[in-house]
């Protein structure tokens, strides 16, 4: 069963980048602003802690060590399902979405999946190189509890964006016009780019529970600073579960509104 | 020309009333990052005691209410839609018209930055108000503000389309467009206020033109500048304008020479 979707991931994979591949220079040049996006973050950055030491209570190190994560956070999402959940919009508008449907799989995986943009990706490859350097110059040396934590931490973090997405696209049966909560949900990742903490009240609640990418970031990159406590870290993937369980309960009924291209 | 302008007014404003929940939703994105800088530099300011050269928080608060202000009736987005309309051949029937595309542009910007005016206002208050902002405004830094600000929206809005006139060679004008906004982003003023931009950068910040279509306006707002040093700023952006309308009349007439609807 697993294995049947993974093959149906690679083949997804595979279609997309033949595509991708007929166009190269847009290839190169989107690699390109993918890098400049990045560099020019990283130096806003060093502005700041050219007056600090530390921001909130978080160095430099482990500040790289966020960006890294945002990177590859953001990286995944637009790679994997963000590409996928646009093209849904448009199904669901259009009333193409029959044509997923009929298909011998589970929908949900095809409607989240089917798009992967491979160009995307190049974020997460920064991002690595980031979170590297940022873990390269932190203070104390990484133990096995807290790497750990940060794979749960990180994987939970998947979960609450992935479950956040779709249920903001799983929307569209009923408003048929929901871009613009895409716009919202662009401008809230945005000031996941910091730690959470740094915001004010209702901005820190908002990034935490309605909109959680701000905590999907920040506590990957807490737990490799060694912050949070094998508690926090359960009670994320409490929460990363329930939102998974629940958005994919939405998606069903959800399904049920759809009314199709004729109908 | 003024009855043009009229005409072109009332029909934009019929077209923008249609869209008033997108639009108002797009002015998120001029809030939230000057929200997210405010934050990071209260921290920074924290972390030292309460100031960051001579910017207590309620400084930097007041800084970046004045910088979202700024960075909403400056915005200009005609370069992302003007690779498309080349690319699709769409420009053609625009440059058939006895009017100057520029033109249906400028209205277009104007009309939105009205609407979403009424949501900006409110909004910005209500962060004022959050982060105990200070603002040291007198008289004078209201008049100059108004000038100061059509130049900056001016000068934003020929760069803008100078960098949009490189579909005519490319039709790929996306990653001229990003490198455009990034450059900005760093030197506009709009990750730290210029007088906090540290060394060679802030000379830098200085030379090129992005700071006076952010950064200036907004410490001309605020109350961050001395007379003397607001009237200068405002003869740097003179020359900007100046500069920046001569390269985009030289630029735009090579161009539409160059220019083949694609598919023609």
């Amino acid at each position: 069963m697993i294995g049947r979707y993974a093959r149906l991931l690679l083949v997804f994979a595979k279609v997309e980048t033949q595509y991708e591949l007929e166009y190269r220079t847009n290839l190169i040049f989107s690699v390109l602003q993918q890098a400049m996006i990045m560099v020019t973050s990283i130096g806003a950055m060093l502005i700041l802690f050219s007056y600090t030491t530390t921001l909130n209570g978080w160095s430099l190190a482990e500040m790289l060590v966020l960006l890294g994560v945002f990177y590859i956070v953001q990286g995944i999402g637009d790679t994997l399902f963000g590409p996928s959940f646009e093209r849904l919009l448009e199904h669901i508008r259009l009333g193409t979405l029959d044509f997923t449907l009929l298909k011998p799989a589970n929908g949900q995986f095809l409607v989240s999946t089917r798009h992967v943009k491979l160009r995307n990706s190049a974020q997460l490859v920064l991002g690595l190189v980031v979170l590297g350097i940022g873990i390269s110059r932190l203070e104390s040396a990484l133990s096995a509890a807290q790497v750990a934590g940060f794979i749960v931490a990180l994987g939970c973090g998947f979960a609450l964006m992935y479950s956040l997405l779709l249920v903001l696209s799983t929307l569209a049966f009923w408003f048929v016009r929901v871009e613009n909560l895409l716009v919202i949900y662009g401008a809230f990742v945005d000031a996941s780019r910091f730690p959470v903490d740094i915001y004010p009240g209702w901005l820190r609640v908002t990034l935490s529970s309605v909109a959680p990418v701000g905590i999907a970031v920040t506590v990957p990159a807490q737990a490799l600073a060694g912050r949070v406590d094998a508690l926090g870290i359960a009670a994320l993937a409490l929460a990363a579960t329930l939102a998974w369980v629940l958005s994919a309960w939405f998606w069903r009924r959800g399904l049920r509104s759809y009314t199709g291209a004729s109908a | 020309m003024i009855a043009t302008y009229r005409t072109l007014l009332v029909a934009q404003f019929q077209q923008a009333s249609q869209y008033r929940v997108s639009m108002f939703l797009y002015l998120l994105f001029s809030l939230i990052r000057p929200i997210i800088f405010l934050a990071a530099w209260t921290a920074v300011a924290a972390a030292r005691g309460g100031s960051v050269g001579g910017f207590s928080a309620a400084d930097f608060a007041g800084y970046y209410v004045c910088m979202a202000l700024v960075l909403h009736f400056t915005t200009a987005w005609n370069a992302y839609e003007f690779e498309f309309e080349v690319a699709q051949g769409r420009l053609s029937p625009k440059l058939l018209r006895p009017l100057h595309p520029l033109h249906y542009s400028v209205v277009e910007n104007i009309t939105w930055k009205f609407f979403t005016a009424f949501g900006l206002v409110p909004a910005l208050a209500f962060v004022a108000i959050t982060f105990q902002a200070r603002f040291e405004t007198q008289w004078w830094n209201v008049a100059l503000f108004v000038p100061s600000l059509l130049l900056a929206a001016a000068i934003r809005f020929f760069l803008g389309w100078i960098v949009a006139t490189a579909a005519f060679w490319t039709t790929r004008v996306n990653a001229a467009v990003t490198l455009f906004d990034r450059i900005m982003f760093i030197f506009a003023g709009q990750i730290a206020p210029l007088a906090l931009m540290p060394g060679i950068l802030q000379s830098i910040a200085y030379v090129l033109p992005f700071g006076y279509i952010i950064g200036v306006p907004t410490d001309i707002l605020r109350g961050g500048a001395t007379l003397d040093q607001a009237l200068l700023w405002m003869g740097g952006q003179v020359f900007w304008l100046i500069v920046s309308y001569a390269g985009l009349q030289l630029i735009w007439r090579a161009g539409v020479r160059q220019y083949s609807a694609v598919g023609a």
